[in-house]
């Protein structure tokens, strides 16, 4: 094989000099044999999969024996490995991963790995879980036999924590389950022991039935209820007392209560101590299901990072982790990959796609000498960045930091809770002490004084009181589900009710965030339809968004594009195409100016994306795209102001940009040019003067801002980040839910409030009457079986919204 | 009559603790981890389970 023998690009071969196809791609020039292979070539690059090439090794088959063996540095390894019944166990994210074909090679190679016990790789999140003797197999060698496969193995950092919060979130089930079960075998017994109560009862089976509450209920209150006992215990210590404290009072107060009665004869009041306990426990349930989703949140945003970087030492590349790279490191990024510190580009050019970043629909071209974020994806080219800080301090670990603190910031509702608490809590204690002295003062019984006591604590307890917001706010966000309104918990709906301003971002939010031609400017001697087609066929095969900006016009206007082949992409400038007629340009000023195409000198709008388009020698016109609003953003921002809130524009966008897109809407504030943190402190100051804010964004660069508002609201459609850290998610792209959502919170809030009003009107009675000595236990319970109705069934009015009024 | 009623209850608490016993199973075996994926996951169009591809993918004998 001499070196003059020309090899094609895709297969290898030698190509014959008269079959042999030029290109150039990415400013070199390839060959192909064939147009099959070309082709290929070019579908494997366009699926940013280009490291194909450089990976693969022809003659041999095979990936390239060093090609994975990257230093894994084996005390990391040796960090990640977990003790389990029955051998050890590691786990770790298998990249490149693409079918379930690759989860069988992984699995069956595993495990027969000496000293293997267990192999699984779970498809959907690529996660491995090895379990090994650790006396036979060793975790270096687990992952030297996933990288000889080609596949990438990569330790997970966030998994620890995940097992974590499962385990926490499986022993919270098991104990609310458990509370369930016996509970309702609790129900049938206070049924026949209410029964009894009218109907009269034999009392031998009247004190079966009461030992058997007493046997069922104990478990629940020591096992299930065990945590609001160390809460209380623990809200005593700090002389700060809260919920659990008002809860465990109860609950101790009603069992000890019953198990006197028990012995002593008497109506017993168990069932009352087990519901408490389990409708709290359903809370917390809930309450640790929103914590859950919050802290996935960051945790993805943190992901966006590639956890390992390929870090170029002289002609020698080392895969390391990310948070080892230091400023001034060399990092080599290859197509399809995430940049994992924020840099500045030294070698290459290339396409990166920010969207995540910035909420950018185009991906930007980049330069030497240019900065880099965190997290943007390389489309194009392997690139050379040289790291200008420390993963740790990079741009999406800065976002995270804010995310975090913001959210931490948000009061949840728990906490109001507990500040109710801090008033009735008290309050209840000197009810109770008040009681027991005036009854002595009145010369009963020190017993019978005690036991009246008691009974003010037991009926003080919140039962219905608790289930008066979590069971309209379950009614509520059903209806709303089916209308593709998600509220993440309850207390997002409360606010959304009482909500003052609404903030919008403007790209893909305001707007559709997708270019669309708004003007076709042939020049003289060209028709329009013409200008269109040329530049339609130039781009019919391109997946750029202002080429599907441009298709979608031409396809408008009802033109048939012929599908031009062989098209040539220069990274951020345009696209030429040779056909019959001459070689035709399609983009950017600079582009045709650098092929020598005289400009005709078109005046250009300020904030348009012009593309022009070029045939021969002859210039065609120029075609302008921009972002357009979404059709129903004026209806539904007025519908907005018709309910009395302010709006306002928060952007990143250029000042003049947004005045101009925004013109006429009603829209108060109108603020540009603002970065991620501005979006977050200029909701955090409208909060701070006592506006009840929402947050609209669909961009990372929103997720502070998001998190930052009382409401955050992300619409379907923008990044997982965005949907993540907002707490209102529009299933549907349409603002008009939007205006829905607010009438939902705003009739949800004045349901719970009638709610609580009969909850406390009840409990109220109850009090008055155990306080006076005169409370029965059917009186006792009759309260609680008919405040608990009244809350029900008032909420359930809120399953039958009302058709879209007013919009 | 008391004791055919104690018997009623004593089988009663027997099937709940059955029902309880299958609910720690599911909890253990993860049935509960993820409420939200299993709605999506029909959407997913290349997922095939690995369970029956080692009949598919093992050459022929």
């Amino acid at each position: 094989m001499t070196s003059a023998t020309i090899q094609c690009a895709h297969c290898g071969q030698n190509i014959l000099p008269a079959e042999r196809i030029s290109e150039s791609f990415a400013d070199r020039q390839v060959d192909f044999c064939c147009q099959g292979c070309r082709g290929a070539f070019r579908i494997i690059h366009g699926a940013g999969l280009g490291r194909f090439y450089r990976e693969r090794q022809w003659p041999e088959a095979g990936l390239p024996t060093g090609a994975y063996r990257l230093g894994i540095d084996a005390a990391a390894l040796a960090g990640q490995v977990r003790s389990v019944p029955g051998g050890n166990e590691l786990n770790f994210l298998v990249e490149g991963i693409h079918c379930a074909t690759c989860v069988w090679l992984n699995e069956k190679i595993l495990s027969r790995l000496p000293g293997v016990l267990e192999a699984r790789l779970n498809y959907a999140s690529h996660r491995a879980r090895v379990r090994f003797d650790p006396g036979i197999a060793d975790p270096l060698a687990i992952f030297a036999a996933v990288a000889s496969l080609g596949y990438l193995p990569r330790l997970d950092g966030s998994d620890a924590r995940q097992q974590l919060r499962l385990a926490e979130r499986r022993r919270l089930l098991v104990r609310f389950g458990t509370a369930v079960f016996l509970s309702l075998q609790l129900m049938g017994f206070s049924l026949a022991l209410y029964a009894g109560y009218f109907q009269g009862m034999a009392t031998d089976a009247r004190q079966l039935v009461q030992w058997l509450a007493g046997l069922v209920a104990t478990p629940v209150v020591f096992y299930a209820g065990a945590s609001f006992f160390s809460g209380a215990w623990r809200s005593l210590r700090n002389r700060a007392p809260g919920m659990d404290l008002l809860i465990a009072l109860g609950v101790l107060a009603a069992y000890g209560y019953s198990l006197v009665a028990l012995i002593r004869g008497g109506e017993v009041y168990f069932d009352t101590a087990a519901m408490i306990v389990t409708l709290v426990l359903l809370g917390r349930l809930l309450e640790n299901g929103a914590r859950h989703r919050a802290a996935e949140g960051i945790e993805r945003l943190l992901a966006l990072a590639p956890t390992s970087a390929c870090r170029l030492e002289g002609e020698e590349q080392h895969s390391v982790e990310s948070s080892c790279l230091r400023p001034g490191d060399l990092i080599l990024v290859r197509p399809g990959e995430r940049v994992p510190v924020d840099a500045t580009l030294v070698d290459g050019t290339s396409e990166f796609d920010e969207a995540v970043v910035s909420g950018e629909a185009l991906p930007v071209l980049r330069k030497p000498g240019d900065p880099i974020r965190s997290g943007t994806l390389n489309l194009d080219a392997a690139v050379t960045l040289r790291a200008t800080c420390a993963a740790a301090d990079s741009f999406l670990a800065r976002m995270a930091a804010l995310v975090e603190e913001a959210q931490a910031c948000k009061a949840p509702v728990q906490r109001l809770a507990d500040r109710i608490a801090t008033v009735f809590v008290p309050l209840v204690v000197l009810l109770a002490a008040a009681t027991v002295f005036f009854w002595l003062g009145r010369g009963v019984g020190g017993a019978t004084a005690l036991l009246h006591a008691v009974a003010v604590l037991v009926v003080a307890c919140p039962c219905a009181l608790g289930l008066a917001t979590p069971i309209a706010v379950m009614v509520a966000t059903g209806a709303a589900a089916r209308r593709g309104i998600f509220f993440r918990g309850g207390d997002v709906l409360e606010q959304v009710g009482r909500l003052q301003l609404v903030a919008f971002d403007k790209t893909g939010t305001l707007t559709r965030g997708q270019p669309a031609v708004c003007a076709v400017v042939p020049a003289p001697g060209t028709s329009a339809e013409t200008l269109l087609r040329s530049a339609a066929t130039v781009e019919s095969g391109s997946a750029h968004p202002l080429a599907r900006g441009i298709l979608c016009e031409a396809e408008r206007r009802g033109l048939t594009v012929p599908c031009g082949s062989g098209a040539r992409t220069v990274p951020g400038m345009g696209v030429a195409l040779e056909d019959g007629a001459g070689r035709v340009l399609v983009g950017t000023r600079e582009f045709l100016a650098a092929n020598g195409i005289p400009l005709a000198a078109a005046a250009a709008g300020p904030a348009l994306t012009e593309v022009h388009v070029s045939r021969g020698a002859e210039y065609l016109g120029v075609i302008r795209l921009d972002d357009r609003l979404r059709p129903e953003t004026a209806p539904a921002l007025a519908a907005l102001l018709r309910r009395g809130v302010r709006l306002a524009v928060l952007s990143g966008d250029r000042p003049r940009t947004v005045e101009r897109m925004t013109a006429g809407l009603g829209i108060e504030e109108r603020c540009g040019g603002m970065t991620p943190a501005d979006k977050a402190a200029w909701i955090a100051a409208r909060q701070a003067s006592g506006l009840r804010v929402m947050m609209i964004g669909d961009g990372l660069n929103d997720a502070p801002a998001l998190a930052a508002a009382d409401v955050g609201c992300a619409l379907a459609g923008g990044t997982d980040i965005a949907l993540e850290t907002s707490t209102l998610v529009l299933t549907r792209p349409d603002l008009g839910c939007l205006v829905e959502a607010l009438d939902i919170g705003r009739r949800a809030l004045r349901i719970i409030r009638q709610n609580l009003f009969w909850a406390f009107v009840y409990n109220l009675v109850a009090l008055s009457l155990a306080a006076g000595g005169r409370l029965a236990p059917i009186h006792a319970a009759a309260a609680m079986a008919l405040s608990s109705l009244c809350v029900v069934g008032n909420s359930l009015r809120l399953a039958r919204l009302p058709r879209q009024k007013g919009r | 009559m008391l004791s055919s009623i104690l018997m009623l209850i004593i089988l009663s608490l027997f099937l709940a603790t059955g029902a309880w016993l299958i609910f720690l199973w599911a909890v253990r075996k993860g049935e509960f981890d993820d409420p939200e994926a299993p709605k999506y996951r029909m959407l997913d169009d290349d997922e095939a389970l690995p369970a029956n591809l080692e009949d598919r993918h093992d050459p022929p004998a």
